[in-house]
């Protein structure tokens, strides 16, 4: 970006040494608490009072790692449903995603690739609702689920995220975007049925958007807590964001078992976002700077 | 057009049936009745009473309501002061072509987000604790009279909730600005290094306007998000059901939460919902009111 | 078909592979998963003493109703609330019993009488002829509009808890002590600033200073609270406008005398063992914690009565409590209230009850007791459960409402703001902060009957 002909080396040089050191410090304020949580996740309670991060002692760089336990984790899988917790956390956010992503794709190809009448309206207030805070049908929308006996299910939880119409206009644009309609015209000629055409020809034209959706969908399901506390009552149900909170609850004092299930209940997903790095940022930040 | 072999008219529907048929029962329909419902009041779904605008009219001489409405503004506003240029100026940090590892720094921001609000509310509720919190410690540390007892008093809610939420998001506007500004046409960058314009100017003049869209973007996301506050107070002062001390932490979020699903009152909730909605609405049309000319431009 | 698949497969990235595996596979799991089957009787409670005490009684009912066993479910306080009030509302499952904390009774009486979860025992008392039998002040929580809802776990009588040998080392003698003037003034040598670093580092008095129940202590004290007894609020009599401004002066500004722990957390209990806190007010339930989680101040703490407010006034009060309740929704609610009556009138039992947590029950009958006569060596040597006893008769009735959660938010809140009012001003005498005080109290009564008159469900409360 910038010409390495309007300055001098010397000057670069200095320039980047800064850069890299405000980088550093930037993200050692960053990865501070992380470390603290983990800290205090294998610190013993009164290690914990007494030392922020590791309990100092005599051994190798002056911490007594002898005292470092395990077994808050222990603790907190024997004591508490958290294994439970993580398998119900898992099931909602990989059925809603793959739900949301399939429902929203063929919506967004049938409302992209096909004209029929209605077409203009159903679009557009599509489009409008984006707009509207999901907040505000909370009630309404747990009254439906009352009326419907969905209460305290599952499928309560599941159902009313499989059709959010920010994914409709994700999927919209990208149809238009990727999917050329000449394609389908010769599929069609070929005597393609539709069904096979979405699934053979469309679907891996937009697979970018489809792996994308998938992964802001899973990690909204997982990170999603509102929903989950009002929906279901009964704690073998909840996921792990839940029964975090109630955790606190409970064991207020118990600060080492509380961080060490917060460790759990974030490294699903932190790995899952290492191994998916790229789809992660370009997905969530697609629909802004592509437009 | 003739030689086209046009589609069965079935074929959308099919498509778009699963879609409308979820958005018409949980999205289009609770709609509706949360329009119908901010005009009544009610106990719990079953309990239902018309009661006109009733609700309207106590909502605008309502104090919580209106604690509620100065708070969340106040964290709105202070978010954007805090969180933009923060994140302007790490995406700036990392634009550097020299810049080795920038993918590793990039992760690290971006860390908190995928974390996710309710765990970072946890954790921090944790690192604010009095004395034996993290923050109060090194707070304590670097300022002697600085009194580690940490008083949970109204005035340290708001940086509170802003430390936690800079936490939490400043990676993924970052992002955001970063892709932006790796989109900023080098050729004018190299011509107007070429006519002798230093670094701020060309940043002023070439890069500042290249990513005005996105800029303008990150804003309304960043006012439309912090708008809805709801987790962090929610989690850090659970004792209090996310009002802190004084109410200070209470957000209209919160409140339409406490109103409709601890009090029962449904309508009220809604009422509030829909008050919510309209601010919403206005800021969207603000910014495409403002942002009008672009599309022309661009 | 196969080509279909195959052709679909391609389309996946690992990542989506991936997400659609875990998918399949946990809901697999999942829905092969069976749930816990609930039978029989249930009980949701919060407390985990109250648990092991009801499950170690289990064997016991389960051979009287082998048909019926018994349930006991720990929860935490938000979800056991947020449960119940989404029980109440929208039929989602509930227990056959329920113990609710003092703190979560509001909302259960927020709607139409008719509308109310539990079923209204009050007649159910009288045709056992139970309704005496229990102190009439230990209802009082518990009652709406009349209509008793709950049994008392106990009264829950507050005494002064403090480190005697803190206290008597410098000299004071506590039977010297009979109003808070008294206290404070006598108690100021422990007033101290122990490492020189300009903050005080002991209080003569300390407690939870942003959590309500503790301002309530000293209200219901002192003749102000909340309601009257016909359930109109009275947040701004004259009783409320003096105490509030005098809690002003003790919890800030520069004659601060009243110390900030949270009392409920390691943290805070780790500043009552360093010596921060010299003495607490706590209720019956919370000098059970006491020999619990401070077992290194054996022998350091005492009991004493509350200083009075006038000379002759009285000398203790109420803080906190539950009570068990029978839902409607009970599928049997003649054993349930069966099961409530022997875990809540067995003298049996409330002598377990006391020997675990120092609660001293509301039945009458079982006051005179031998057992609360014991010296605890722990307080050193002081009869506790006799001196809890004796406090009873003695207190105040705490009237309920549906809008009692209102009533404790505003109320604290006037104490916040006229705390900060306090420490600018530099107040020192209570007759400094009666003005604002009356001020905010006016404001908080005023906003409180707008929400009353609010609510179509609730009759109005008698002018």
């Amino acid at each position: 970006m910038t010409p390495a002909a309007s300055r001098s080396p010397g000057v670069a040089r200095t320039a980047r040494w800064i850069v890299l050191g405000l980088l550093l410090v930037f993200s050692t304020l960053t990865l501070l608490p992380f470390l603290w949580m983990v800290c205090a996740s294998i610190k013993t309670p009164e290690d914990y009072y007494t030392h922020q991060f590791l309990p100092t002692g005599g051994g190798f760089l002056g911490i007594a790692w002898d005292r470092l336990t395990l077994n808050n984790f222990v603790r907190l899988f024997r004591e508490q449903p958290v294994a439970r917790a993580i398998l119900n956390s898992v099931m909602l956010s990989s059925v809603c995603s793959v739900l949301a992503t399939l429902c929203c794709a063929a919506g967004g190809y049938g409302l992209s690739k096909f004209v029929f009448p209605g077409r203009r309206l159903i679009t557009n207030g599509i489009l409008a609702a984006v707009v509207l805070p999901p907040v505000l049908v909370l009630g309404p929308a747990f009254e439906t689920l009352y009326h419907l006996g969905l209460l305290d299910t599952y499928a309560g939880l599941i159902l009313p995220t499989v059709a959010p119409a920010f994914g409709l206009y994700l999927f919209r644009q990208a149809m238009i975007n990727s999917v050329p309609g000449e394609i389908i015209e010769s599929a069609r000629i070929d005597g393609c049925g539709e069904i096979r055409i979405f699934f053979q020809i469309v679907l891996p034209l937009v697979r970018p958007m489809l792996g994308a959706f998938l992964i802001i969908t899973f990690l909204g399901t997982w990170n999603n807590f509102l929903s989950p506390q009002i929906i279901l009552q009964n704690p073998e149900r909840q996921p792990l964001s839940v029964a975090i909170f109630h955790l606190r609850g409970l064991y207020g004092a118990d600060y080492g078992m509380i961080m060490a299930a917060t460790l759990i209940s974030i490294a699903p997903v932190m790995a899952l976002f290492l191994y998916l790095q790229r789809e992660f940022i370009s997905g969530l930040t697609s629909g802004a700077v592509k437009g | 057009m003739s030689s086209r072999r046009p589609h069965p008219a079935w074929a959308p529907w099919l498509f778009l049936a699963p879609f409308l048929l979820f958005f018409a029962a949980f999205g289009a329909w609770p709609l509706v009745r949360s329009f119908v419902l901010a005009f009544e009041q009610t106990f719990g779904p079953r309990t239902t009473v018309y009661v006109g605008t009733l609700n309207f009219r106590f909502l605008f001489h309502d104090p919580l309501f209106w604690a509620a409405v100065r708070n969340t503004t106040v964290f709105t506003i202070g978010t954007l002061v805090v969180q933009v240029p923060v994140a302007l100026a790490l995406a700036l940090l990392l634009n550097r072509p020299d810049l080795r590892g920038r993918s590793l720094f990039r992760l690290i921001f971006f860390s908190p987000t995928i974390v996710g609000s309710i765990f970072v509310g946890v954790i921090f509720s944790l690192l604010l604790e009095k004395r034996t919190g993290l923050v109060n410690t090194l707070l304590h540390a670097a300022f002697h009279s600085w009194n580690p007892d940490f008083p949970w008093v109204d005035g340290f809610v708001m940086p509170s909730l802003l430390m936690a939420s800079l936490w939490l998001s400043v990676g993924f506007n970052m992002s955001y600005l970063l892709a932006a500004l790796q989109n900023v046409p080098a050729d004018q960058l190299d011509a107007a290094a070429i006519d002798g314009a230093n670094a701020w100017q060309r940043f002023r003049h070439v890069t500042l306007p290249a990513i005005q869209p996105v800029i303008g973007i990150l804003v309304l996301l960043t006012v439309v998000g912090a708008l809805q506050l709801f987790d962090l107070p929610f989690i850090l002062y659970a004792d209090s059901f996310g009002n802190g001390p004084n109410n200070a932490a209470l957000s209209i979020v919160t409140y339409l939460y406490q109103t409709g699903f601890r009090s029962g009152d449904l309508g009220y909730a809604s009422a509030i919902g829909w008050i919510l909605t309209i601010a919403l609405v206005l800021i969207a049309l603000g910014y495409r009111w403002l942002t009008r000319g672009e599309d022309a431009a661009a | 078909m196969k080509s279909f698949f195959a052709g679909f497969v391609r389309t996946l990235s690992p990542g989506i592979a991936l997400v659609l595996g875990l998918g399949i596979i946990s809901a697999v799991i999942v829905a092969l998963l069976p749930l816990q089957p609930r039978g029989g009787i249930q009980i949701w409670l919060g407390d985990g003493n109250h648990a092991n005490l009801y499950r170690a009684l289990a064997p016991e009912w389960n051979s009287r109703h082998p048909d019926l066993p018994l349930t006991v479910s720990l929860i935490s306080g938000p979800a056991l609330q947020s449960r119940m009030l989404s029980g109440f509302y929208s039929g989602t499952p509930l227990p056959d019993l329920i113990e609710v904390e003092r703190g979560q009774i509001g909302q259960v009486f927020a709607g139409p009488l008719k509308d109310v979860g539990f079923v209204d025992l009050t007649d159910l008392l009288a045709r056992d002829g139970l309704k005496d039998e229990i102190d009439p002040a230990s209802y009082s929580p518990w009652t709406s509009r009349g209509r008793i809802f709950g049994l008392p776990r106990g009264a829950h009588p507050v005494m002064l808890a403090y480190r005697s040998d803190l206290v008597e080392a410098a000299g004071i003698d506590v039977r010297r002590i009979e109003t808070w003037d008294d206290y404070f003034r006598l108690m100021r040598p422990l007033l101290q600033d122990l490492d020189g670093d300009g903050y005080i580092d002991r209080y003569p008095l300390t407690i939870s200073l942003t959590n309500a129940s503790f301002s309530e202590i000293f209200l219901i004290q002192g003749g102000g609270g909340y309601f009257d007894g016909m359930g109109n609020p009275l947040l701004n009599s004259d009783a409320n406008v003096r105490i509030v401004a005098r809690l002003a002066t003790w919890y800030a500004g520069p004659g601060r005398v009243i110390g900030d722990i949270n009392m409920y957390t390691g943290a805070g209990l780790r500043l009552l063992r360093e010596g921060y806190a010299v003495a607490i007010p706590s209720a019956d339930w919370y000098v059970g914690n006491y020999p619990v989680t401070l077992p290194s101040l054996a022998g350091k703490i005492k009991l004493m009565p509350l200083p009075a407010w006038e000379r002759g006034g009285r000398r203790t009060s109420a803080n906190g409590g539950t009570m068990i309740g029978v839902t409607k929704a009970s599928k049997h609610p003649e054993i349930a209230w069966e099961l409530a009556k022997f875990l809540y009138f067995s003298p049996v039992i409330a002598r377990q009850l006391y020997d675990l947590t120092h609660i001293v029950s509301p039945v009458k009958s079982t006051w005179s007791a031998s057992y609360y006569d014991r010296p605890e060596p722990y307080f050193c040597g002081q009869p506790v459960g006799r001196l809890l006893q004796r406090a009873i008769p003695d207190i105040p009735p705490r009237p309920s409402s549906p809008y009692l959660s209102s009533a404790v938010q505003l109320v604290n809140s006037v104490i916040t703001q006229l705390m900060a009012i306090t420490d600018r001003q530099g107040y020192v005498r209570p007759e400094q902060a009666a003005g604002d005080a009356r001020r905010l109290l006016d404001e908080a009564q005023h906003t409180l009957l707008d929400q009353i008159h609010r609510n179509v469900f609730q009759a109005s409360p008698s002018p």
